[in-house]
């Protein structure tokens, strides 16, 4: 197995000139050879849906940013055990998930409750009249939130991979390594969960 | 296809994660039944609904700031010709692929270079020669079987049989034994799982091989026609020592999954116990029923073959 640091750019015509040298394998190719704005456009092209993921692993914006800026920092580190057959933004999201794990575990054991952001209803006492469309949608945006987080991890991790990342059921299993079979078990449950939940908020054309 | 399948299918379906045949299936029966359509179109709207979820959050140059700094700083991926354990190690367990098998391989490996230098660690300590007698001979009042060679002079008619030939068993057992003198002193090692599956290994071949030497032993016992009695009283206490671990040991292999080891051990039992059971000096008829099964089950083959 070859690992993606090991793919040489040298020698090629026009390399680092055209659109296809941004790839993600020559992205991390080039990141390895320590060119950092090879990286800078990795941080441009993962960072918008991992700080999303992030944020719906643990509720908070603060943390949020914090423990991005932590998984990118560890994916450069070990940029070079990034291997061919692995996609880059499943191995990025598996960083993030463990990085957002650990950050709960260690305040679950130090008992430091996580509290969700009150943002958006603080938003829309500052702002005066807002328009029903807008009102309904912040509010649909805080009851998605906090039932994300009345989901037990596993499930609140797979369902935002699947709905809200749109991973294969595979690129699941490959960054939560849970098995097919469960994965599928905690995406139909978390669903029913959220439909409780969320349910009335969907309108269906009858 | 029947509503109740279809509407087992429908989340795969809607995902795009239903296989060619079934996802085809789905689409003929959402056309021709209007509950399942209806349940399909609650998903879609519900996806809808996921899909207007505005976390209003940004990304901050801020942030690529303060990981430029940080990623500058550290540069461990970039000394392409330095190695460094460390970084070596934080890469791995950062991966989330790896980092499990990771820490599980380090552990494991730990745990055995430990039980290996407690193993080497642990002085050489011979069992006292009244250790390595007593469990050669548990019966009280038999003799070691040096004594028991020696003592056991030639009958007349009986062909003459050097020490090893008579009682082969006697002098590879006894060196076994000092070689590993089984559990009695095994203080110094570590019980993990490896570990003591390793021990276990050990006991039982070397239970296997003395049982061999034992049914070998009884096989050439010399056998008169004038129905004279043989001694076997070694033998004997020799099976019954055998058979005490014998029943430990195929209990062990059972609980460990080790079927074969513990078919083969159950095969050697009724052996080491018809033995046991033999008086001190038996008849002629009595041993020659013991060797032919012997001969004819090819236990000694079998035991030879673990």
């Amino acid at each position: 197995m070859k690992r993606l640091a090991e793919i040489s750019l040298k020698g090629q015509p026009g390399a680092f000139a055209g659109s296809l040298m941004n790839c993600s394998a020559d992205l991390v190719a080039r990141a390895c050879e320590g060119d950092q704005e090879a990286f800078r456009l990795i941080f441009e092209r993962y960072s918008r849906p991992l700080i999303s993921f992030v944020y719906d692993q643990v509720g908070n914006r603060e943390l949020a940013e914090e423990l991005t800026q932590e998984t990118f920092v560890r994916a450069y580190r070990s940029l070079r055990t990034l291997r061919e057959e692995t996609k880059l933004s499943t191995w990025l999201f598996g960083i993030a998930k463990n990085v957002a794990r650990e950050s709960l575990r260690a305040r679950r054991r130090t008992n430091q409750h996580v509290d969700l952001d009150d943002k958006l209803v603080l938003n829309l006492s500052d702002r005066g009249p807002v328009p029903v469309k807008q009102l309904l949608n912040k509010e649909l945006n805080e009851v998605i939130q906090n039932s994300l987080a009345l989901l037990d991890e596993d499930k609140r991790l797979v369902f935002t991979l699947k709905v809200f990342q749109q991973c294969s059921y595979e690129e699941i299993a490959e960054i939560t390594g849970f098995s097919i079979p469960k994965l599928k078990t905690d995406l139909h449950r978390a669903r029913t969960e959220m439909r409780k939940r969320v349910g009335s908020y969907v309108r269906v054309e009858s | 296809m029947k509503c109740d399948d279809c509407f087992n299918l429908l989340e795969e379906y809607i995902d795009g994660e239903a296989i060619e045949r079934d996802a085809a299936q789905v689409s003929a029966h959402l056309i021709t039944c209007a509950a399942c359509a209806h349940e399909f179109e609650a998903l879609t709207a519900e996806r809808e609904v996921y899909a207007r979820y505005d976390r209003e959050l940004t990304v901050s140059p801020a942030m690529w700031s303060a990981i430029a700094a940080r990623t500058t700083e550290s540069r461990p991926i970039n000394s392409g010709s330095r190695f460094s354990l460390g970084g070596w190690l934080a890469g791995l367990f950062a991966t989330p692929r790896y980092a499990f098998a990771g820490a599980a391989a380090v552990v494991i490996f730990a745990v055995l270079i430990g039980v290996m230098f407690l193993r080497t660690r642990t002085p050489e300590r011979p069992p006292p020669p009244e250790t390595v007698a007593r469990i050669n001979n548990p019966a009280p009042t038999s003799p070691t079987p040096d004594v028991v060679a020696n003592s056991h002079p030639p009958k007349m008619g009986e062909p003459v049989l050097s020490g090893p030939e008579r009682h082969p068993l006697s002098e590879v057992s006894a060196a076994k034994l000092q070689k590993n003198p089984r559990r009695s002193d095994q203080s110094g090692v570590l019980f993990t799982d490896a570990a003591y599956t390793d021990i276990e290994d050990k006991d039982t071949a070397n239970h296997v091989a003395q049982a061999e030497n034992l049914l070998r032993s009884v096989r050439n016992l010399q056998t008169s026609d004038d129905n004279e009695e043989v001694d076997v009283s070694y033998e004997k206490a020799e099976s019954r020592r055998l058979l005490d671990d014998n029943v430990v040991l195929r209990r062990d292999a059972e609980m460990a999954g080790k079927y074969p080891v513990k078919k083969l051990l159950g095969e050697l039992e009724p052996f080491l116990i018809d033995i046991a059971n033999l008086p001190d000096k038996t008849t002629p008829t009595d041993l020659r029923a013991i060797k032919d099964r012997v001969q004819k089950t090819e236990i000694v083959a079998a035991l030879r073959s673990y």
